[in-house]
């Protein structure tokens, strides 16, 4: 029986060998690809986007029947609406002058501008359903009782501030559809007895949409409730490992 | 160390068997990337071929007929047509989500945990609370639009006459029933009970007149209907040996809510036409114009 003599390395050995064995990739990745057991559970551990999870799971919570990663795509809405958001606002000025005309423009003379909007647009009526969809999974799974009490409360927060961030969100193109949801949405919010008109006043920042509601939607919308969803989220997920991860059966 | 401080017992970690174990890589990482991906391109597909809405610019003088909410609202001004405003917009959402909130309070079993439908009968409850939280909600609709008694009419030849007239819808009762004149305006002291109403007049201290039927209508039935038709179906689940568990309860209620909650919003988005008339869908139609002065009703 021949010893197996080493074969000469191919051509995309080679590639494979210039990109990933060099300093820099090295200076990156401290580690190649995690293939044994120790290393991947490091992998999980230290990095930092990773680390989120535990390191180790139980059998039942990656069948995907049993979440069907409703929350973590709630996450992932959240994620992809920030980066497209972030992309609109380089183009959006929030006053009642420009917000109409930014919107077209971005439409029309900004590279990918009117895909970008579409995406932000139906990303967020995904995330509404999804969210509310996740809350429907843990329901049915039983998984809000003890010891996740509180962290079903945090859920609630977040389905609230999601709905929210979506409602400030709705003014902001300044178009006949925002402008009259807007003001059949604050009517409704006026209508509470004793601190009705007060919070729709607050809110508005005067009595009927104008440049004023513009202003503070915009600012709920891109600063002050994504903020607040962060922390809430922070402490959903922080509530997630301290609860002893995922509810399953006694 | 954290663990050590906590005081309950059910705080603790569940144990662990750590053969039933799998790594999160490449187990769960991957799912969620695959996942990831699959969103991400049905998003970018659903982005290419549908545009997101722009409408005219904004204009304070031109009215839309009908003017709707985001969608995710439209359940709430679907309650509103039915009731009083402050009720139907705040209040009851408010000590919905308040409810929502202390389920895990209420039920505090551990059965049935992380399990779908973890106990006995819940797919049967959900099913049937459910149905009747989508049924009933259709048919409370119905009869407030009229379109019950229509229906009895025009398609049954089923006529209540006047003396029937009263059943047509809620507001019927304020205004076909022979409510003697005191009865509009009881004189009471000294609670405002108008605090409900947004044009609430003077203090406590000061005479409120209180129009009953209208009160009937407007807060009366509706508090009666939500309150009354949920607790009637679980104590009904209850007699007949379905309901057993504070789980059982609360999964009637949510499943009830979530059949109700989706008729309001579907009928608050597909089905409200002009003037918030009851329409099929396919006529739904929206006209502009400056309020009072609109070309044709429906
Ligand atoms: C922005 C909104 C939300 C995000 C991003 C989010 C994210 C997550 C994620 C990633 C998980 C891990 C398991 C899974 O994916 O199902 C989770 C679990 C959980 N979520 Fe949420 N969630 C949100 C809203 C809610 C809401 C509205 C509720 C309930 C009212 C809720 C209650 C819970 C509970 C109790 C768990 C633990 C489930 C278990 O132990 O099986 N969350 N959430």
């Amino acid at each position: 029986m021949a010893v197996e003599q080493p074969t000469r390395p191919t051509i995309a050995d080679k590639i494979y060998d210039k990109m990933f064995h060099n300093y820099l990739w090295k200076s990156i990745f401290r580690t190649g690809y995690p293939n044994t057991p120790r290393n991947q559970m490091l992998v999980v551990a230290t990095n930092v986007f990773l680390h989120l999870h535990p390191t180790r799971i139980h059998r039942t919570h990656v069948k995907i029947t049993h979440t069907y990663c409703l929350g973590g795509l709630s996450f992932f809405m959240f994620l992809g609406l920030t980066i497209t958001g972030i992309l609109l606002m380089f183009y959006y000025v929030p006053s009642v002058d420009r917000a109409y005309l930014d919107i077209q423009n971005i439409q029309t003379n900004v590279q990918f501008g009117q895909l970008m909007r579409n995406m932000h647009r139906w990303m967020a009526h995904a995330m509404v359903i999804l969210v509310f969809m996740h809350m429907m999974r843990v329901f049915y799974t039983g998984a809000y009782k003890p010891p996740r009490e509180f962290n079903w409360v945090v859920g609630v927060i977040l389905l609230v501030l999601t709905f929210l961030l979506s409602f400030t969100g709705y003014l902001l193109p300044w178009d006949q559809l925002a402008f009259w949801a807007i003001t059949v949405g604050t009517n409704i919010a006026g209508s509470a007895p004793v601190l009705g008109p007060k919070s729709r006043f607050w809110l508005l920042g005067g009595l009927q949409v104008g440049p004023d509601a513009l202003i503070r939607f915009y600012t709920l919308h891109v600063i002050g409730l994504p903020l607040l969803a962060a922390i809430f989220m922070a402490v959903h997920f922080w509530r997630i490992r301290r609860d002893g991860g995922l509810a399953r059966p006694l | 160390m954290a663990t050590a401080v906590v005081a309950r017992p059910v705080a603790r970690p569940q144990a662990r068997a750590r053969d039933e174990e799998v790594l999160v890589w490449p187990d769960l990482v991957f799912i969620e990337f695959i996942a990831a991906m699959v969103f991400t391109l049905t998003l970018f597909l659903l982005a290419f071929l549908i545009n997101a809405p722009l409408l005219d610019q904004a204009n304070a003088d031109v009215t839309p007929n009908p003017s709707k909410a985001p969608w995710y609202l439209l359940n709430l001004q679907e309650l509103l047509l039915h009731m009083n405003a402050a009720m139907a917009g705040v209040i009851i959402p408010t000590i919905w989500l308040v409810i929502l909130g202390a389920f895990p309070y209420f039920d505090r079993e551990q059965d049935g945990q992380g399990e779908w439908f973890g106990t006995e009968g819940a797919v049967k409850i959900t099913i049937a609370a459910g149905l009747v939280g989508f049924l009933g909600c259709w048919a409370l609709i119905l009869w407030d639009s009229g379109k019950l008694a229509f229906f009895m009419h025009d398609w049954f030849g089923i006529s209540g006459g006047d003396s029937l007239r009263f059943l047509a819808d809620v507001r019927s009762f304020q205004t076909q029933l022979p409510w003697p004149d005191w009865s509009k305006e009881i004189t009471y002291l000294p609670f405002n009970l108008k605090l409900l109403s947004s044009d609430a007049p003077g203090g406590p201290t000061q005479f409120q007149h209180l129009d009953f039927p209208g009160w009937i209508v407007e807060q009366g039935i509706p508090i009666a209907v939500m309150v009354g038709l949920p607790c009637i179906m679980i104590y009904t689940m209850w007699r007949i040996g379905w309901v057993q568990t504070r789980r059982d309860a609360v999964l009637a209620l949510f499943s009830g809510f979530i059949g109700a909650y989706g008729v309001l919003t579907l009928v608050g988005t597909a089905f409200r036409g002009q003037g918030q008339e009851l329409v099929f869908p396919w006529e739904l139609k929206v006209s502009e114009g400056i309020p009072g002065q609109e070309a044709g009703g429906h």
